[in-house]
């Protein structure tokens, strides 16, 4: 057998395997390693802070779990929340996060290691995408082999596009929710392939888990039902997909409605509903193989195969009718969303209004998933070539996930696992293909030399490391023989030629295209650290700015207001902010807001939309009715930060619109289809609340200079508003935070409209009053 | 006995002379399918500052001159819903009335309300009478953000009748009648396509079409609506956030012939059994890998300015 570059003769087997496996350990340890440390930018940068919104909320509630224990976090009512309605927070999340802290918590404590919560909070993340990228190792392994595995761990280590969610302090769902997905999908392959309902249980465990993790869990509850309806129109019904399904699905089901939140959900709603038909499904078909096997009169198989097929509508037409019926809730908004993807725009402008609910240009694929966006069509054609029912699974995953992505920017992160596994399947295959030393023969009539064709998945690990593959020429060849053979017999004899004129002669094509593949993977490296450190270690609590001498300069504004608000304000303050400031004024100034990011009142939240972008003597009684003493807006236009509330003033507009379509309408807040806020703004953009709040003052920054919004890039007229029936508290150092105080009634129960113009000493306009006193004076 | 002849004779003048402003709207309508076609003296009548009933105006310019295309898309949707309400039982369906105005008919109405576009849907409260929700005259401008289709148009009027609009989207018996008839023809060559069906390649072909178009921002220009090209003929969209209609097909052109090179480099090239074509081939596949991906890299390099790397361009 001629070989391409000369290979060690003298190494035993058992050498090659106990070295293969040491560096498939050392390997999965340094991507572990990387994977946490490419995550601890943010805390280097900045520090060791919590990020964003939602995280803030999950570490307030955390807090309450590891100071107050368990139950006091079940029962938690948290009256500081969406007042005066107030929160039953324990049934309305999600705890699978907080938990896994708190365990964390209790055990560091358990060991007389005091760990601040706030640490095990923000580095949960990093060490749960470890986890992450072992769950990937395991479930690539069973796709392809060990080397794949390797593969799929170190992109899934390292991907921007799952980095985006898991950064140290990002401590949201996201964080622990994409190592479930991936381990309950590696045990619903392995319970697959191997019939077993342990790993079926395994699976339905996991699922669990996940349910009390992350709304995403519907992805699972979908995309296994929908592999084993394929499974079944292709004809692949086996015992080893029943025992699977119905130990998955009778436990996971059982398990999720465990937790509060989810309750009755699983038999009452329709995003769960091809789970049980499915399952109704295989138990048809598996109880009409049962009477097949036992009885042999055709037409009794033809009548079992009527009786099959008429359930299985009748059950259908059960489920359709029972959602008629209103006993099956339909399809929520959210979910309905993704379909009809003008629906949401329409009917729920609140969720639309999410910035990571909007669909996804390109660039954001490539940003996210570098050169794996169009290596994982490659793996998927792999994926096609053996075919075997795991491949079915990733194929389906694949092409759900890329549509899902598309209309979603969120989804992308459900997209990432599947393209790591596919490209590491197309990555390794073709280094498998060039790192081969055996050469074809020349002569087309070689006979075939090979080792037979093995069932298993080859278990030698060439690939650990490009450079380490300096192994026997027999565990080289006993693995190209298994890939060439998967070819032959998973193709059915399309292809018909011997084997060993299969192959790559000489080595400088391997060099070309391994040169090439590695530059590929270098360059994803790069791009990932480049990514990671400029574009999702930002906490978005601190911003970073560049100094003119090129050093950093941190504006913190946010923490700076908060903690104002913390100090300077009574503690039962109530402060009215847009929803998406709710939790972080909860959580780091710790007072009572109207609404926040859990956005579960529309009328609510439509309530302060209205109080924003009505005048003032409109929202004025409206405040004073929810007894808000503080109202906080966020204005970008000194600094040039564009995520302002002038930004998001549309979408209070829209969602108060669809409460109070009389009183608020849209096209008056634009001048000609034009959003103005300079002298040209409309009269009713001038008027409201929000506008007036935003711009208080502004022109008097500039002394007599022309005023310029750095958002919008417009000349602010040089007298701005004026408030009569709030007063500025505190605006932080670059005017990102404004606060004002509502006014309390006038004393002399004058409308305070009236007691100011009557301080400035403004002649009062000619009212009855006025002819009044006239008549008393004459 | 020829007073009362004379007096029966006047009648019906006496009558016409009595109309009651309602009356005469009644008319019109039933006359007009349920909108009343507006003139001037017609308009002033139906939005008369005293009036206990309420009105939904379409104020358009359908002439073909006026070369209005909305006009012609929204009008036929005002029709239908108006058409929906005459349905109504007539106590309530007297209580509001659909109206339309054309341009060239009453072209002082548009002036006096300042409109300068169309079409327009103003709607009159009542300001009297038990239906009289406002006690104020101006109307309340319909919203077109949700399109021109009909559905939305009688949700939202629906807010300012007196009932809600008992509108039902009219079943598209043509999308029907051809889905019905596929049935029979699907099942007729389902013998023959049943080998395409059952092959995988047919299947693998259309999953990585299917994924490389919607990995290519292809949903984003369905949902925004952008253009195929930008108006001046650029296909390239400068800005992260956005893209045009052409860059889903060259975006997913290159992702196919990038992932097309490696998949050739894995299953076509070790096929060969010539060395010298094997190596041509593997220098084709591999060079065409590199220049496309630095091409990727280049137009990524368009959309995001900041990015700092790049290959050969």
């Amino acid at each position: 057998m001629p070989t391409a570059y000369p290979l060690p003769e003298n190494v035993s087997p058992a050498t090659v395997a106990n070295t293969a496996s040491l560096l498939r350990i050392i390997a999965l340890g340094l991507i572990s390693a990387a994977a946490i440390a490419s995550r601890l930018f943010a805390v280097i940068n900045f520090e060791s802070i919590i990020h964003e919104f939602d995280p803030w909320f999950n570490y307030r509630a955390t807090r309450v779990l590891a100071s107050k224990g368990f139950y006091e976090f079940w029962n938690w009512f948290d009256p500081t929340a969406w007042y005066p309605l107030g929160r039953v927070v324990g049934g309305t999340i999600y705890p699978g996060l907080m938990t896994t802290s708190g365990v964390i918590y209790y055990i560091l404590h358990a060991l007389h290691l005091p760990v601040d919560i706030r640490n095990i909070c923000v580095l949960l993340a990093p060490g749960f995408s470890a986890l992450t990228a072992w769950a990937t190792y395991m479930f690539t392994k069973e796709m392809k082999d060990d080397s794949a595995g390797l593969l799929a761990a170190a992109f899934i280590g390292i991907v921007p596009g799952y980095i985006s969610r898991s950064v140290a302090g990002s401590y949201d769902n996201e964080a622990i929710a994409i190592f479930l997905l991936m381990f309950t999908f590696f045990s619903w392959i392995k319970a697959l392939k191997q019939g077993s309902a342990f790993f079926g249980t395994i699976a339905a465990l996991f699922y669990f888990y996940m349910v009390a993790a992350w709304g995403g869990y519907v992805f699972i509850t979908n995309m296994i039902p929908l592999h084993a309806l394929v499974l079944l129109l292709m004809g692949r019904f086996t015992s080893r997909l029943y025992v699977a399904y119905s130990s998955w699905y009778a436990i996971g089901t059982l398990a999720s409605m465990q937790v509060p939140f989810v309750g009755f959900q699983p038999v009452r709603t329709s995003e769960h509903m091809a789970a049980l038909g499915v399952f109704g499904l295989l138990q048809i078909v598996a109880f009409a193989q049962l009477v097949r096997a036992h009885v042999s009169s055709k037409q009794f198989q033809n009548l079992l195969f009527v009786a099959v097929v008429s359930t299985g509508v009748l059950g259908f037409f059960a489920i359709v009718g029972l959602t008629y019926k209103g006993w099956i809730a339909p399809w929520t908004g959210r979910f309905y969303s993704l379909w009809d993807t003008g629906y949401a725009k329409k009917y729920i402008p609140i969720i639309a209004s999410v910035s990571e609910h909007q669909p996804t240009a390109w660039p954001s694929f490539f940003m996210d998933l570098h050169f794996l966006i169009w290596l994982f069509p490659a793996g998927v054609v792999m994926c096609f070539r053996a075919l075997r029912d795991e491949h079915i699974f990733v194929i389906i995953y694949a092409a759900m996930a890329s549509y899902f992505a598309g209309v979603m920017v969120r989804l992308m992160l459900a997209l990432t696992p599947v393209v790591c596994v596919t490209s590491a399947v197309a990555l390794s295959t073709l280094l498998d293909t060039y790192l081969d030393p055996t050469e074809p023969t020349v002569n087309e009539k070689a006979e075939p030399v090979n080792d037979p064709p093995s069932t298993n998945v080859p278990v030698t690990p060439k690939k650990a490391k490009k450079l380490k593959d300096k192994e026997t020429a027999a565990t080289a060849r006993g693995a190209l023989g298994d890939v060439v053979s998967s070819v032959t017999s998973a193709a059915g004899g399309s292809t018909t030629s011997p084997k060993t004129t299969k192959g790559i002669f000489g080595l400088d094509g391997r060099v070309a295209v391994l040169v090439n593949a590695l530059g590929l993977l270098l360059f994803f490296v790069v791009h990932c650290t480049w990514v990671t450190a400029n574009a999702y270690s930002s906490p978005s609590v601190v911003l970073a700015s560049t100094n003119p001498d090129g050093s950093q300069h941190l504006i913190d504004d946010f923490r700076e207001a908060y903690y104002w608000l913390r100090q300077n304000t009574a503690e039962d303050a109530v402060v009215m902010s847009w929803w998406d400031y709710g939790y972080q004024i909860a959580g780091m100034a710790n007072r009572t807001t109207l609404v926040d990011n859990n956005t579960w009142n529309n009328t609510h939240i439509a309530t302060v939309g209205k109080a924003m972008s009505s005048p003032e003597e409109v929202a004025y009684p409206i405040l004073r009715k929810h007894d808000v003493n503080y109202v906080l807006v966020i204005f970008g236009g000194l600094i040039g930060y564009s995520g302002d509330d002038m930004n998001k003033f549309l979408w209070m507009v829209r969602i108060s619109q669809g409460v109070w379509p009389d009183e608020i309408q849209e096209p008056n807040y634009f001048n000609n289809g034009e959003y103005r806020v300079d002298d040209r703004a409309s009269p009713t953009m001038k008027e409201c609340l929000m506008y007036k709040m935003t711009y208080y003052r502004f022109a008097q920054l500039f002394g007599g200079g022309q005023a310029i919004d750095r958002v919008r890039g417009q000349h602010m007229p040089a007298n701005g508003p004026t408030l009569d029936y709030l007063e500025e508290a505190f605006t932080s150092e670059n005017w990102i935070v404004r606060i004002y105080e509502v006014k309390k009634d006038d004393v002399l129960g004058r409308d305070l409209k009236v007691a100011n113009a009557f301080g400035e000493g403004k002649k009062r306009k000619r009212t009855k009053p006025i002819a009044r006193r006239k008549a008393i004076a004459a | 006995m020829l007073r009362l002849i004379i007096a029966l004779l006047c009648l019906p003048f006496c009558l016409a002379a009595q109309k009651s402003p309602r009356d005469e709207l009644v008319q019109l309508a039933a006359a007009g399918n349920g909108v009343i076609r507006l003139d001037e003296r017609t308009f002033d009548l139906l939005t008369s500052p005293n009036r206990d009933w309420s009105a939904a105006i379409q104020l358009t310019a359908l002439n073909p001159q006026r070369r209005c295309g909305p006009c012609k898309e929204f009008g036929p949707s005002f029709q239908a819903v108006a058409k929906a309400w005459s349905t109504v039982i007539p106590e309530q369906r007297n209580n509001h009335f659909f109206a339309s105005i054309d341009f060239d008919d009453a072209f002082q109405v548009f002036k006096k309300l300042g409109i300068m576009s169309a079409p327009v849907v103003h709607v009159y409260p009542a300001t009297e009478g038990p239906n009289a929700k406002t006690t104020r005259n101006d109307p309340f401008k319909y919203d077109f953000s949700n399109g021109f289709e009909a559905r939305p148009l009688a949700e939202q009027l629906s807010s300012h009748t007196p009932i809600p609009i008992p509108y039902k989207d009219p079943i598209n018996w043509a999308r029907v009648t051809s889905f019905i008839s596929l049935i029979p023809i699907v099942t007729l060559i389902f013998r023959f396509i049943r080998p395409v069906l059952q092959n995988r390649w047919v299947w693998a072909a259309n999953t990585i079409l299917f994924s490389t178009i919607m990995t290519s921002g292809y949903m984003f220009t369905r949902i925004r609506g952008t253009p195929y090209v930008a108006p001046d003929g650029s296909w390239l969209a400068a800005g992260f956030q956005t893209q045009y209609g052409q860059e889903v097909h060259v975006v997913s052109l290159l992702y196919g012939v990038l992932a097309g090179s490696f998949v050739m480099l894995i299953l076509l090239v070790p096929q060969q059994s010539s060395p010298s074509r094997q190596r041509t081939q593997i220098y084709i596949w591999t060079a065409l890998n590199f220049i496309m991906f630095s091409v990727l890299v280049s137009i990524f390099r368009v959309k995001n300015r900041g990015y700092p790397f790049k290959l050969m361009f």
